[in-house]
């Protein structure tokens, strides 16, 4: 694998050196990169990074410089900027076999993004195939249960992700990049995936688009979740089992790297949320913000205004991305992520990047992750699979450091009662992922003002998680 | 707690609690119901016409449709206990009065829209309509496929179009708790979302063997709070206990029908509200290129999501209707579903219909790898829709079934249920038989992620790595 120019700081792990990792289930795209010996040690108080590929000057900041440097409109801040960063956070790290395929991606999404065939094609098959628009649905007993004594309490809106074909957020991002694909010229696609949503919603649009389709997914996670490894297959997919390593997400990605290097011509690698180098953070949010601009003509339609909170579940970040995208420049809405906090923030179990993670490098973006003193990652957990990342997005990084965004997490116990709560209320079963948001309702609804708008992200439903959640909850 | 908005016919509306007792004796649409009355309790008093007659009408589009009381032709009918009759008057009323019930509609069109994700895409499938270009050759290029995607509803199937309806309807009717058998457990899962929705107390009945068959469903109902008690046997005897413990409960509890059978008005409010996905199918096809579809194609077990998809356009002659029943291990075997295609009439579950009976008019057991499609009976106007010649009827096995499910998920990245799978596969025989250009709409009734199990059972084709 080439390394980076003369002045690297950084360069990609072997494989045998990732194995010596602890045992990783995350979502990622690339390998870890770790610092050379003679690089200055990462310590996790240290967030002071030299990019080998920015041409600016190494940045350092303080707090209280950091909100000034971004300034307080919105309007004004670069997300990304030429380099695809997001204030300090995000980048292109990534090896040199890389580079060129990255840049090609980013002409190419420039360009479609004034395509006006491909925009149509887009929105035809979102609406045909996809099932666009989602509702804007009001939750009637939901708002009932958060209403106060004296009557008075926010109004609860859920965005019906969960209605898409697939059953969640996920196909807006594959739809938009089989696509892409295909005006690339490229017949083959791969992905990696943990516990299969990823893979399946590739798998499906590769049926759909008639392209060659290859997940790679670790050994282990393919005994787990055989239904999916069966869906996948039956979509026409081949899922190729990764034994090398812990057999889990992390070494199915370096697998789908492995492929991707060698193959860079043939094939497009479809990555599944806005994490990732630069321009995946920027194009994934771009293919999810269908969401967000909805979400404002259904405003404006039934109440005549804005939303004034918006709450997402925070994983790698994308569903959340989709849907705050939007209205980041309207500064009197709020925007709210709801992260996993697994067994508990001080279990050391848990999935809580933004609030007990420090900067770093991971999968060829600078971003918040878990990470020990060593820098090395922690394993992340949570019962539901899609927030079981010890990274997160550039971007929601970038949002929390502004005060843009605001974070908090909910544990394992309170996304299953909110998983029941929902299920009973409303007659909609909600993904575990989605019931972290659902559950972070229950602390936020009493500090709301009598008829606040909250329009929570319905990013997907439950179904794949009924076995588990039966398991736990008395039925 | 929740806001139950119970009309009470010639006043404002009023907010009342739940167990208000309606009064029947106002008009209603202009239409008197004592005069209604009367014509009912005609019917249910004799044996109705002549079983060999069918009765000639000037308009044929109207005879169609059947009539006001529930006939279709010599189909249909009220085969009830007295007991039962008073309710189901009671419901035909309620019915008759929210169809022209602007607040209703409203209501109804809303939850649609923003519960349920209506409209659903009509999507033409283009690789599958390629799929079918090159296996048989025509010089243009072939008739086109395209789906309705009744699989991208709420609950995953047309079931939910339905049973939110009649949940709004047994609220108005005051009753506090809904009842209902289910076979596959899809409209059992639609009633369980449905009541949970509107805060009604939901039981469900499913047959042992179905339980085990699809105990996805089954946990999906609990979660959603409805209870569900298990039958020995299948669809057909759960039906028949929750019948019993509706009779039983008669003034508390609302029996929700899931499909076109049962006493009259049963076939028609269900098919009233699952004519919505034909009524947006003739929209859609304008749009799409100005004109009807050639072909419609729909599996038929009772019929709902045939009916849904035909009825709007059952006056339009132009418009051809196929329905696919499930011909399971073969018609020969004994082991299918084949009502219409082997069936002899009687009575069963309240109506005059096609059904399954042996020499002894003892009722046979039915089969199918599409469970929904499992029911001995099928509903008494797609009866007579094959009597008159207005609709096809034809069957696909099992194998052609799973066949045609696997072909679908390649093609087009949906994996259709196994019902639909029978329409879906009716399209190898039906196609090399259209012309050129011919527009084909399939009614895709359900999404398949329920059949998972199955097809895994069945085992992977060696085609699949």
């Amino acid at each position: 694998m080439a390394t980076a120019s003369t002045a690297a700081t950084f360069r990609p792990s072997s494989v045998s050196a990732s194995s010596e990792l602890t045992h990783l289930r995350s979502p990622s795209k690339l390998p870890k990169f770790t610092p050379l010996p003679s690089a200055r040690s990462r310590s996790s108080s240290s967030f002071s990074v030299s990019c080998t590929i920015a041409k600016d000057p190494a940045v350092v900041m303080a707090d209280s410089e950091k909100i000034k440097a971004a300034g307080s409109d919105p309007t004004m801040w670069q997300r990304p900027d030429s380099f695809g960063r997001f204030g300090k956070f995000g980048g292109k790290y990534v090896p040199e076999t890389l580079m060129h395929a990255l840049s090609e991606l980013e002409t190419a999404f420039y360009s479609l993004a004034t395509d006006e065939d491909f925009q149509r094609e887009l929105a035809e098959i979102l609406k045909d195939y996809v099932g666009r628009e989602s509702p804007l649905y009001f939750a009637e007993r939901l708002t009932e249960h958060y209403r106060r004594e004296n009557g008075e309490g926010p109004l609860i809106y859920l965005k019906r992700e969960d209605l898409n074909h697939t059953g969640a957020h996920k196909i807006n991002n594959a739809v938009a990049q089989a696509l892409l694909a295909k005006r690339l010229g490229k017949k083959r696609i791969i992905a990696e995936t943990g516990a299969g949503q990823h893979g399946v919603a590739t798998a499906t649009v590769c049926a759909r688009f008639g392209l060659q389709c290859i997940i790679y997914m670790g050994a282990q996670d393919m005994e787990r979740q055989a239904l999916n490894v069966f869906r996948m297959r039956l979509l026409g997919a081949e899922v190729r089992g990764v034994h090398s390593g812990t057999a889990t997400l992390k070494d199915a990605t370096s697998e789908a790297i492995r492929d991707w290097v060698t193959n860079v011509e043939t094939t497009h690698y479809i990555l599944g949320s806005v994490a990732g180098p630069h321009p995946y953070p920027m194009m994934v949010r771009d293919f999810h913000a269908v969401i967000g601009k909805e979400t404002r003509k259904q405003a404006m339609e039934k109440w005549g205004g804005k939303p004034d909170v918006l709450v997402a579940c925070v994983g790698g970040g994308s569903n959340a991305m989709g849907l705050f995208h939007e209205f980041v420049d309207d500064t009197e809405v709020r925007m709210i992520g709801v992260e996993a906090a697994g067994f508990g923030l001080d279990s050391g179990k848990h999935a809580a990047t933004l609030t007990k993670g420090d900067v770093g490098v991971l999968h060829g973006a600078m971003s918040y992750l878990l990470q020990d003193d060593d820098g090395q990652i922690i394993e992340p957990h949570s019962i539901s699979a899609g927030l079981d990342y010890p990274g997160v997005g550039p971007e929601h990084s970038f949002l929390k450091d502004v005060g843009r965004a605001e974070y908090f997490s909910v544990t394992d116990e309170e996304a299953l009662e909110a998983f029941k709560r929902v299920s009973r209320l409303e007659g909609i079963i909600p993904a575990l992922e989605t019931s972290h948001a659902l559950a972070h309702l229950e602390k936020l609804c009493p500090t709301l003002p009598d008829g606040a708008r909250v329009v929570l992200n319905f990013s997907g439903r439950g179904d794949k998680d009924v076995q588990t959640a039966i398991k736990y909850l008395e039925v | 707690m929740s806001s139950s908005k119970i009309q009470v016919r010639g006043q404002p509306l009023l907010r009342v609690p739940a167990r208000n007792h309606r009064m029947t004796h106002l008009v209603v649409c202009g239409v008197s119901t004592k005069r209604h009355h009367r014509e009912i309790n005609a019917l249910s008093s004799n044996s109705g016409p002549s079983l060999d007659s069918v009765p000639t009408r000037t308009d044929k589009r109207q005879f169609l449709r059947g009539d006001g009381n529930g006939k279709f032709g010599r189909f249909g009918g009220k085969f009830v206990p007295e007991t039962l009759m008073s309710r189901l008057i009671e419901l035909e009323d309620e019915f008759n009065f929210v169809r022209c019930d602007h607040e209703f509609q409203e209501e109804l069109t809303t939850a649609l829209r923003d519960y349920v994700g209506r409209e659903t895409p009509l999507y033409f499938a283009e690789r599958l309509t390629e799929h079918y270009k090159n296996i048989v050759p025509t010089i243009e290029g072939g008739p086109e496929i395209y789906l309705k995607r009744e699989d991208l509803s709420h609950c995953g199937s047309h079931k939910i179009n339905n049973a939110l309806a009649q949940a709004m309807i047994s609220r108005r009717l005051g009753c506090s708790r809904v009842v209902a058998a289910t076979g596959a457990g899809q409209h059992g899962v639609a009633t369980a979302a449905a009541c949970a929705k509107l805060s009604l107390e939901c039981t469900v009945f499913m047959g042992a063997a179905d339980i085990e068959k699809q105990s996805f469903n089954v946990l999906s109902m609990k979660l959603l709070g409805a209870q569900v008690i298990s039958v020995e046997g299948t669809f057909k005897d759960a039906s028949s206990e929750a019948i019993r413990n509706w009779v039983e409960n008669l003034y508390t509890t609302y029996y929700l029908s899931g499909t076109v059978v049962g006493p009259h008005p049963c076939p028609i409010i269900v098919r009233e509200f699952q004519s919505v996905i034909g009524k947006e199918t003739r929209r859609q096809a304008k749009q799409l290129w100005g004109g009807k579809p050639d072909v419609l194609v729909a599996c038929v077990g009772s019929g709902s999501n045939a009916l849904g998809l035909f009825h709007e356009f059952v006056g339009d002659e132009d418009v051809r209707l196929v329905g696919v029943e499930a011909a399971g291990l073969g018609l020969d075997s004994g082991k299918h579903s084949a009502t219409l295609a082997l069936g002899d009439v009687g009575v069963y579950h309240g109506s005059m219909s096609y059904l399954l009976q042996d020499g002894q008019g003892q009722i046979l057991k039915p089969h199918s790898v599409g469970v929904g499609l499992e029911y001995p009976g099928v509903g008494p106007e797609i009866s007579f829709m094959k009597e008159t010649g207005r609709a096809e009827f034809y069957t696909a096995t099992d194998e052609e079934a799973i066949q045609a499910c696997m072909r679908l998920s390649r093609l087009e990245g949906i994996i259709p249920a196994l019902e639909a799978s029978h329409a879906l596969a009716f399209l190898d025989k039906l196609v090399p038989t259209l012309r050129d250009g011919a527009k084909v709409v399939v009614n895709c009734s359900g999404r398949g992620d329920k059949d998972l199990d199955t097809l895994i059972q069945r085992g992977m084709p060696s085609s699949f790595c």
